[in-house]
């Protein structure tokens, strides 16, 4: 039974695959707007070869990864001061309460105002969408820090900042750590954003692209290089957590 | 009489809570002489644990005072340690990094801080797990980790509040066993809190009893009994002699707190 399973599991793909193929070449659908699996293979190897591929993976993971590692740095350091001070946080939690619900997509057209077609603009909106993500675990976790820990911690004549550097933070670092990896997806679900709303390189933007002219393979190769990245940061995001948690 | 190291005079401790003023601690005064052993019984509510926070310097006194070698206690200290009833170790840290995190906050380089840890670990005869983690230990070792992480700072007094009362009853006979011998090898005063009326008497020079809220001292008793200890003197007549002091005294306390709450 469990033979058969892991079996079925492995052809999942294959066959969806092959399925795929066999209906898009029938001629039951039409080919240029749902194109065979081959067809998509082809334009995705061309992409690559003509160089343009690694010029737009770089302009996206560079968004990606830029937002993502500011907002986050944000995310925890205020996450800190607002769960560890009641000041702080009665000064800056309500803000943060009524900007946290509105999607981030809600701004690309503010973040075309203010900073037009820019980088500037994108990593604005990525940082956006990581940063409440980030801020709100943060601030919960720090606030569930085990007070019997932080006592201990006082007896042994910790000095403040030594506390809220290693006791307040490594406390609170398994919900860090969960909001870091919703935040991953939060990020990719940003820069789609911020690359229609218009770039001159990227995969969402080479996707758009391939829509206007009509080239339905390139738009689905786009589609499988984004899922496959936003799969591998996900995987790899997941590895490293195991090992920053590493108590556990 | 050798001299005073910690003296709590008239001690008063009131909590807010959103049912109004609660009085946990009723004027307490009691003093403890340098080296002494004492420990503080009484039912589960008096305020043992709010006296020993206090003297600790993480609870402040509504009023009266508490003053540990000369100095009144406003914040924790590094002269005075303490041991809670959970082990309360730092679960990222390995047994040897708990420890050595005392002397590392004191500024002791990180060799010198090693160096105390791994003679502690000796001590409480965890060689084996010294790079362990907290949780992959039983709750008695952890309870020994976090006594040797509380005597790292060498403190003058070490506070201990119910440090077995989680633990079974077998590894807490042996814990007390473990602590009596530790005791003799360490230049420290102890406070300890416990509401088992055995355990204070095996380990204690005096038992400090304590009624029901708001807690009062009810009786100061000396014990009496030869040392070295161990388990086996809970069958000598003297210590049981004593034994039926305390239990007779709590049991007419608990009588009229009692009649009272019910009269009232
Ligand atoms: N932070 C607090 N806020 C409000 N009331 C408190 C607080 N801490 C303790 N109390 C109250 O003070 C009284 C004494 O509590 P304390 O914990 O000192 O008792 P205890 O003798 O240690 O009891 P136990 O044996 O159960 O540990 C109790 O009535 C308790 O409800
Ligand atoms: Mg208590």
């Amino acid at each position: 039974m469990k033979r058969l399973n892991i079996l079925v599991g492995a052809l999942s793909i294959p066959l969806f695959v092959v399925a795929w193929e066999v209906i898009a070449r029938s001629g039951i659908v039409n080919a240029v707007l749902f194109p065979p699996p081959s067809v998509v293979a082809v334009a995705v190897l061309e992409w690559v070869r003509s160089g343009q591929f690694f010029l737009d993976l770089g302009a996206s993971l560079y968004r990606v990864v830029t937002g993502f590692v500011v907002g986050a740095a944000l995310g925890i350091a205020l996450g800190v001061l607002t769960g560890q001070f009641a000041l702080v946080s009665s000064l800056l939690s309500p803000l943060f309460h009524i900007l946290r619900p509105i999607p981030p997509i809600a701004f690309v057209p503010i973040v075309i105002l203010w900073f037009g077609l820019s980088e500037t603009g994108k990593l604005f909106l990525v940082v956006w969408g990581v940063f409440f993500t980030v801020w709100l675990s943060t601030h919960i976790g720090v606030q569930k820090v085990d007070r019997g820990l932080i006592r201990a911690a006082q007896m042994l004549g910790t000095p403040r900042r030594q506390m809220l550097q290693e006791i307040v933070l490594l406390g609170a670092l398994p919900y860090i750590v969960v909001g870091l990896r919703t935040a991953i997806s939060i990020s990719f679900y940003t820069l789609v954003a911020a690359e229609l709303a218009g770039a001159f390189a990227g995969i969402v933007y080479r996707i758009e692209i391939a829509q206007q002219n009509l080239q339905t393979g390139q738009v689905m190769g786009g589609l499988a290089a984004l899922g496959l990245m936003s799969f591998v940061a996900d995987r790899l995001f997941a590895a490293v957590a195991e090992r920053t948690v590493w108590w556990r | 009489m050798a001299r005073t190291i910690i003296s709590v005079a008239d001690l008063s401790i009131v909590f807010d809570t959103p049912q109004g003023q609660v009085i946990a601690v009723d004027r307490v005064t009691f003093s403890v002489a340098h080296g002494e052993f004492v420990c503080i019984v009484g039912p589960s509510g008096c305020g043992k644990s709010t006296v020993l926070n206090t003297i600790a310097g993480l609870e402040t006194p509504y009023s009266g005072a508490v003053i540990v070698d000369g100095k009144p206690m406003q914040r924790p200290r590094p002269d005075v340690g303490m041991v809670f009833q959970q082990p309360h170790l730092f679960p990222w840290k390995s047994v040897r990094k708990n420890i050595a995190h005392g002397p590392r906050m004191l500024g002791k380089s990180r060799s010198e801080a090693r160096a105390i840890a791994d003679g502690l670990i000796e001590m409480i005869g965890l060689n084996r797990f010294a790079d362990a983690y907290p949780h992959t230990l039983s709750g008695g070792m952890q309870q020994r980790v976090a006594i040797a992480r509380a005597l790292a700072n060498q403190p003058r007094v070490l506070l201990m509040d119910e440090p077995f009362g989680a633990l079974d009853a077998q590894t807490r006979s042996v814990m007390q066993d473990s602590l009596l011998e530790l005791r003799d090898r360490i230049d420290a005063t102890v406070v300890f809190v416990t509401h088992d009326i055995d355990e204070a008497i095996l380990l204690a020079d005096r038992v400090l009893i304590m009624s029901a809220g708001p807690g009062r001292i009810l009786r100061d008793l000396g014990v009496d009994l030869p040392r070295p200890r161990s388990n086996a003197i809970m069958l000598d007549p003297a210590y049981l002699a004593l034994k039926k002091d305390c239990l007779d005294l709590i049991r007419s306390e608990g009588r009229r707190a009692f009649d009272q709450s019910s009269a009232g």
